[in-house]
């Protein structure tokens, strides 16, 4: 229950950061809050020679509206989002979400790229903030991109991210004032990883859904037109429309082949539905 | 070198990166009211104050904290409001061994601090990363909620976010000196010294725990696949990952595998066996090896038998794999996921082996650049493990 020895190195910097990763090899980590990575290490499940710390650096420590984006850093916990520590652009969408990971000592240092880069399918963020429709920066010595969330995770603890590079920030879309948010989670009990999610955005006025079933035992599945889900047609009735039949046999198509765990996955979209409905 | 403020007193240590903060305050300093309980952030005995915020100390490492405010049971003697929840927890019966009481009175005074009323589903989910296996937590929060009214009552309002106004991890940030390379003895030792596999090692025989049942068809007949199976370095050209030790002869191979797993890898070394029966077209690989970074080790053993199909002209290679694993791979390795990471090795194999006999070069294989990966075995691994570590502490 004490973790390996190893190495550590905390750059001040963010690019002094970069050309350290860019040279670390395949057992090197880096660690944020460490409230994954934290339990990992001392299992010892994880045994890195060295353990780069990227929690000191500024540059990722702040979040910042940028045009109809709210830029957040990587290093923004949980806790900062839930405290409302940082601009609010998706009428307390994130910050329910943020108040829910966990518990409060873990998202007093779990960090939003943190818990992304490790992308756990059961993890919130993963989920919601494909929901929304969020984007992802990642930064490397060589330069930068942005990838939707959706196509950042890429399976059960896997990501797109690149040997070199590191998530820098995270980019919420502003949420349009006549857009509804639903997100449920099945837990057993508070603060455990979830056995099921749902995340939902539906604008009737736009007649758009984004609908996101995660904690699958892969990446999360993203239907960015759930039209399909309501009979084709998203209105202002969206709720009465839903088909639990056509939520299933996606499910189905999936991989999903156990019916208890669908009929979970399915009532708790149902449930999420009718959180935005209401 | 860190230094830290520790219940108001300056403290300078030299610290191992590796020692988590709770270790270093019971340990270093002496202050033993820091409890350990999981050591991997689920039951909440280690909860303390970090730059005044709620923090896991067992997941926190002390080196991390450089220059921050550490704040432990023992620092809140004088606290308005740990005075307060003390004598609400002695009157409710709010403890009985004492063990989780540190964490729960820590995370207690956040709730306090910040919850605007008393209501009990807040107070309840607010304590939820606090395990107590004594009390039925009926007088916790009986007595987290009494204080919370006797305050509001008193006219003390709550302090949305604890206070803070910094941005990032709780105890982060505080320092301005970089770490270089903070390297340990241990860690410099740890480059992997290579398994001296004693050439004249046996291979025993043995009775695999789990055996299942694979097959694919290559579009070559059967004599010219058999010809090929017996090239043991063709073979392993053809496996992901894998690597040769020295020269392989027809009978036996030493060589190297890295399967991926998520975060872990493991790098299996050993050796192998090949037996061939010519007349049948069939054959046998026994092997085993092991993989010092997780101290696991496992037996192996591969039959083949290849059925000549389409008149002879392709082949279907029937597979039988029985594998047993120890160590702690075996721990998060359910049969059902090994079975899924062989599955996808045959597969890798099996399209290899067929571009190998079409002359197609091979690639990405044999120079572990196209690793094995077995993610899906980490799925649940570490909430399972959590669950058991509960169970077993809790004799539950």
């Amino acid at each position: 229950m004490k973790a390996a020895a190893f190495a550590y190195e905390r750059p001040t910097d963010l690019n002094t950061a970069l050309a350290l990763i860019a040279k670390a090899d395949g057992t090197t980590k880096i660690i944020a809050g460490g409230q994954s990575l934290g339990p990992m290490l001392n299992l010892r499940l994880v045994e890195p020679d060295t353990i780069i710390d990227i929690s000191g650096l500024a540059e990722l420590k702040r979040a910042e509206r940028d045009g109809d984006e709210l830029v957040i850093g990587a290093c923004v916990t949980h806790g900062d989002v839930e405290d409302g520590r940082i601009p609010d652009v998706t009428r307390g969408a994130m910050q329910r979400v943020a108040s829910a990971i966990a518990y409060r000592a873990v998202r007093n240092r779990g960090t939003i790229g943190g818990s992304l880069s490790h992308a756990d399918p059961a993890a919130d963020w993963v989920s919601s903030l494909s929901g929304l429709g969020a984007r992802i920066t990642l930064r490397s010595a060589a330069g930068v991109r942005n990838l939707p969330i959706e196509n950042f995770i890429t399976g059960a603890l896997e990501s797109a991210l690149q040997p070199g590079e590191i998530v820098e920030a995270v980019r919420v879309p502003v949420m349009t004032p006549s857009a509804h948010w639903g997100y449920v989670k099945a837990c057993r009990k508070i603060g455990e990883f979830a056995h099921a999610i749902a995340a939902v955005l539906i604008d009737p006025e736009r007649a758009t859904a984004r609908v996101v079933l995660g904690a699958l035992e892969t990446a999360p599945i993203v239907l960015s037109d759930a039209s399909a889900l309501f009979g084709g047609r998203v209105t202002g009735d969206f709720k009465q429309h839903f088909d639990a039949r056509v939520a299933d046999a996606i499910l189905i198509k999936a991989g999903v082949a156990n019916a208890v765990d669908r009929h979970i996955h399915v009532a708790v979209l149902r449930r999420a539905i009718n959180e935005a409905a209401a | 070198m860190i230094g830290l403020t520790v219940n108001t007193r300056p403290v300078k240590a030299s610290v191992e990166p590796r020692t988590h903060l709770a270790d270093f305050l019971r340990d270093n300093l002496n202050l033993t009211g820091t409890h350990l309980g999981c050591e991997h952030g689920v039951c909440g005995a280690c909860t303390l104050l970090l730059d005044d915020m709620p923090a896991r100390s067992c997941i926190t490492y002390a080196v991390a904290c450089d220059g921050a405010r550490v704040t432990t049971i023992e620092g809140l003697d004088n606290d308005e409001i740990a005075t307060e929840l003390r004598a609400a927890f002695t009157r409710e019966h709010a403890l009985q061994c004492g063990y989780c009481t540190p964490g729960m009175l820590i995370a207690a005074r956040d709730i306090v601090l910040r919850l605007p009323t008393s209501d009990e589903h807040s107070v309840r989910v607010g304590m939820s990363g606090n395990l107590c296996r004594c009390t039925g937590y009926v007088g916790i929060v009986r007595a987290v909620r009494t204080v919370i009214d006797q305050r509001r009552e008193r006219g003390i309002t709550p302090i949305p976010g604890g206070g803070r106004q910094a941005l990032g991890p709780a105890g982060s940030g505080n320092a301005t000196n970089p770490v270089v390379s903070e390297t340990t003895a241990r860690a410099a030792a740890k480059t992997e010294t290579p398994d001296q596999i004693s050439v004249a090692m046996a291979i025993p025989n043995f009775t695999p725990a789990k055996v299942f049942e694979d097959q694919f068809t290559v579009a070559f007949p059967p004599a010219k696949v058999f010809d090929m199976l017996g090239d043991v370095a063709q073979v392993a050209a053809c496996l992901p990952g894998t690597s040769l030790i020295g020269t392989p002869t027809p009978e036996r191979v030493e060589g190297m595998i890295r399967v991926k797993l998520g975060p872990i890898s493991a790098n299996f070394r050993g050796a192998a066996r090949i037996e061939r029966v010519p007349e049948d077209l069939t054959g046998r690989i026994v092997g085993m090896g092991s993989d010092q970074r997780s101290r696991s080790s496992t037996q192996g053993e591969i039959r083949y038998r290849l059925v000549p199909i389409e008149q002879g002209a392709a082949t279907r290679v029937e597979l039988s794999i029985g594998y047993s694993l120890k160590g702690m791979l075996a721990q998060i390795a359910r049969d059902g996921l090994v079975r899924d990471l062989a599955a996808r090795l045959t597969a890798d194999f099996a399209r290899n082996l067929d571009r190998h006999l079409s002359g197609v070069p091979v690639d990405g294989a044999a120079d572990g650049s196209q690793d094995l990966n077995g993610v899906s075995l980490l799925i649940g691994l570490l909430r399972r493990r959590v669950q058991e570590t509960i169970r077993r502490i809790w004799g539950r």
